[in-house]
């Protein structure tokens, strides 16, 4: 849409051909990029496709061009809505009740949408309370939410782009590509459930687009690397996704509120995604226990350029859990222990004393329904048993990850994102340098992202038993200071 | 007074709209005939394929240029080619 808004107001006709449930967004970005009437022709995605479709389109598409424009058309105009900083006085029953409205979006069939909140009741953000968060960080109430530091931002996945930020940069958080201030985050903060010393992690948040996105974040996934987890009590071990944490559970929250009040999304109308994630929904934040990791690796503030007794948050894109093999952990211990049980039997190291290879088996087949890569949750003792194998850091283990994801070109070429990750087959591929269409049949790429760090992750908890998590969507990407927010 | 009975003042979650300036489109076209229209094309192969070839064959007398990506940011005309460009499709979407 900002590329039409350019063409227009350099005075080249345009128009845009959308599917016909995607109307809604497309007409609410053409006001947000300042040309309220910028023309549409809706494509239908039940149709036949094919000519059928195209002969329908045809006329309406250079009707959009050639008909002369109406008076609503030609007008300019201002669009600026505004927001008051009291949003609502009244006993606390009825701000409950305010606060906890909804709306019916024709979109989602009418189902009945929050105005203000992420679909849960929320504390209600009184001003003494949101007075009392701001006690949580020594910046102003009417900062205005700006980079900590120049970046990098990441692209994620294959549809969303990255790129570079700089030092006071003002974040925008999408799908409105709105603006905060210290204090609207606190706001947020506090209906999430959120205590005044875990706000420096809420602004970091922030600071990072909030999970917002490109408009479709879901509210985002985020991680915390360094000693702030002990200061604030996230739980670092069994059940870091699980009820009763506090700190674990309000943070996580924060960015589904975040995408919803400083990104304004609102389902159909402001942006319109596919079916969400069970990962993210209700929010997913957990904290690195650096402790846990066998000397020689580093932590994941270290991964990422700060030092170790610095407190980092990454975002990341978690996808679907579950990546990979399967085995209960005492056939793990049988494996290392003794070398019996059924990765053994896999590894052909029966009656071996390990440590063995465990990622041999974990990665067994993993890219054969997926693609890019992963991060890998590992209690002390797996990642001891990695090190002691062989894997003296973490990039060790990435890289071998990564290679294992080689594959010809011709099996390649039948997996399901390949036209973004190809362009369509008209692009580079990365790691010859060379066009797609001149590789052979037999050349090996990578099913597992492009390069390993940016791929896969590793992340080191507190728990005794030896299982794992893995779950889609790995790598690194920028890191956001939280001390910078204290 | 009971405290379910105290009012509070409560702040606003919702982020800050930068205000927007609206703008008239621009001009529409007089006429199909030699004129270089663009179409940026961002997928969908199963409609821009012969939506494509269905304007350059019905249509001969316009220019048609193309550029294809296969991502939800299209790929942009230059400056330069903006210069010698009088109308552009984008789609499907984005």
């Amino acid at each position: 849409m900002p590329y039409l808004a350019d063409l227009e107001k350099s005075g080249i006709p345009t128009v845009i051909i959308n599917y016909a449930e995607e109307t809604g967004k497309v007409k609410h970005d053409r006001t947000l990029f300042g040309f309220p009437e910028l023309r549409y022709v809706e494509a239908d995605r039940k149709s036949p496709g094919g000519v059928t479709e195209a002969d329908r389109l045809m006329q309406p598409v250079l009707d959009a061009l050639t008909k002369p424009l109406t008076a609503a058309e030609k007008k300019s105009g201002k669009w600026a809505p505004e927001q008051p900083r009291i949003l609502f006085e009244g006993t606390l029953p009825e701000a409950e009740k305010f606060y906890n409205q909804t709306k019916k979006i024709p979109g989602i069939l009418n189902a009945p949408f929050s105005v203000y909140t992420d679909g849960l009741p929320v504390v209600i953000p009184t001003d003494e309370r949101v007075k009392e968060m701001l006690t949580g960080t020594s910046h102003k109430p009417d900062e205005l939410i700006t980079l900590q530091r120049d970046g990098q931002q990441r692209g994620f996945g294959a549809v969303e782009g990255g790129y570079t930020q700089k030092k006071g940069d003002v974040v925008k958080f999408m799908p409105m590509y709105r603006t905060a201030t210290v204090e609207q985050v606190a706001v947020n903060a506090v209906m999430a459930g959120c205590r005044p010393e875990y706000f420096p992690v809420v602004l970091a948040m922030a600071e990072s687009g909030g999970g917002t996105g490109d408009g479709r974040g879901g509210g985002g996934a985020f991680v915390v690397s360094g000693p702030i987890y002990k200061e604030i009590g996230m739980n670092v071990t069994n059940f870091i996704w699980g009820p009763g944490n506090p700190a674990n559970k309000t943070l996580g929250r924060v960015g589904s509120l975040f995408w919803r009040n400083l990104g304004g999304y609102e389902e159909t109308v402001t942006t319109i995604t596919t079916l969400g994630s069970p990962v993210t929904n209700g929010g997913l934040i957990f904290a690195e226990y650096a402790e846990g990791l066998p000397m020689g690796w580093k932590g994941l503030n270290e991964e990422l350029g700060f030092k170790k007794n610095e407190s980092v948050l990454m975002t990341f894109r978690a996808g679907a859990w579950g990546v990979g093999q399967q085995n209960a952990p005492g056939v793990y211990r049988s494996l290392q222990r003794t070398g019996h049980g059924a990765i053994a039997r896999y590894l052909d190291v029966k009656g071996i004393v390990g440590p063995h290879n465990y990622l041999e088996y974990l990665t067994k087949d993993i890219w054969a329904t997926m693609e890019g890569g992963f991060t890998l949750v590992f209690p002390p003792q797996i990642a001891q048993d990695m090190y002691d194998y062989g894997f003296k850091t973490k990039q060790a283990i990435y890289e071998w990850i990564w290679k294992r994801s080689f594959e010809p070109v011709k099996q390649f070429r039948m997996r399901g994102n390949q036209d973004f990750v190809t362009n369509g087959w008209l692009g580079i591929e990365k790691t010859s340098g060379k066009h797609w269409k001149e590789l052979s049949d037999d050349y090996m790429v990578p099913a597992g992202g492009d390069d390993p760090f940016g791929s896969y992750n590793i992340l080191v908890i507190n728990m005794q038993e030896t299982a794992c998590a893995r779950f889609g969507g790995g790598g690194h990407s920028q890191a956001f200071s939280i001390d910078a927010w204290r | 007074m009971a405290d379910k009975d105290k009012v509070y003042e409560c702040l606003n979650p919702v982020g800050n709209q930068e205000p927007v300036d609206t703008y008239p489109l621009a001009p529409r076209l007089d006429k199909l005939e030699g004129k270089t229209i663009h179409m940026s094309i961002c997928g969908e192969a199963d409609i821009w394929v012969p939506l494509e070839k269905n304007f350059k064959m019905e249509y001969p007398d316009v220019n048609w240029t193309v550029k294809k990506r296969f991502h939800i940011v299209p790929l942009e005309l230059t400056q330069e080619e903006r210069k010698t460009t009088d109308a552009v499709i984008l789609g499907v979407c984005w």
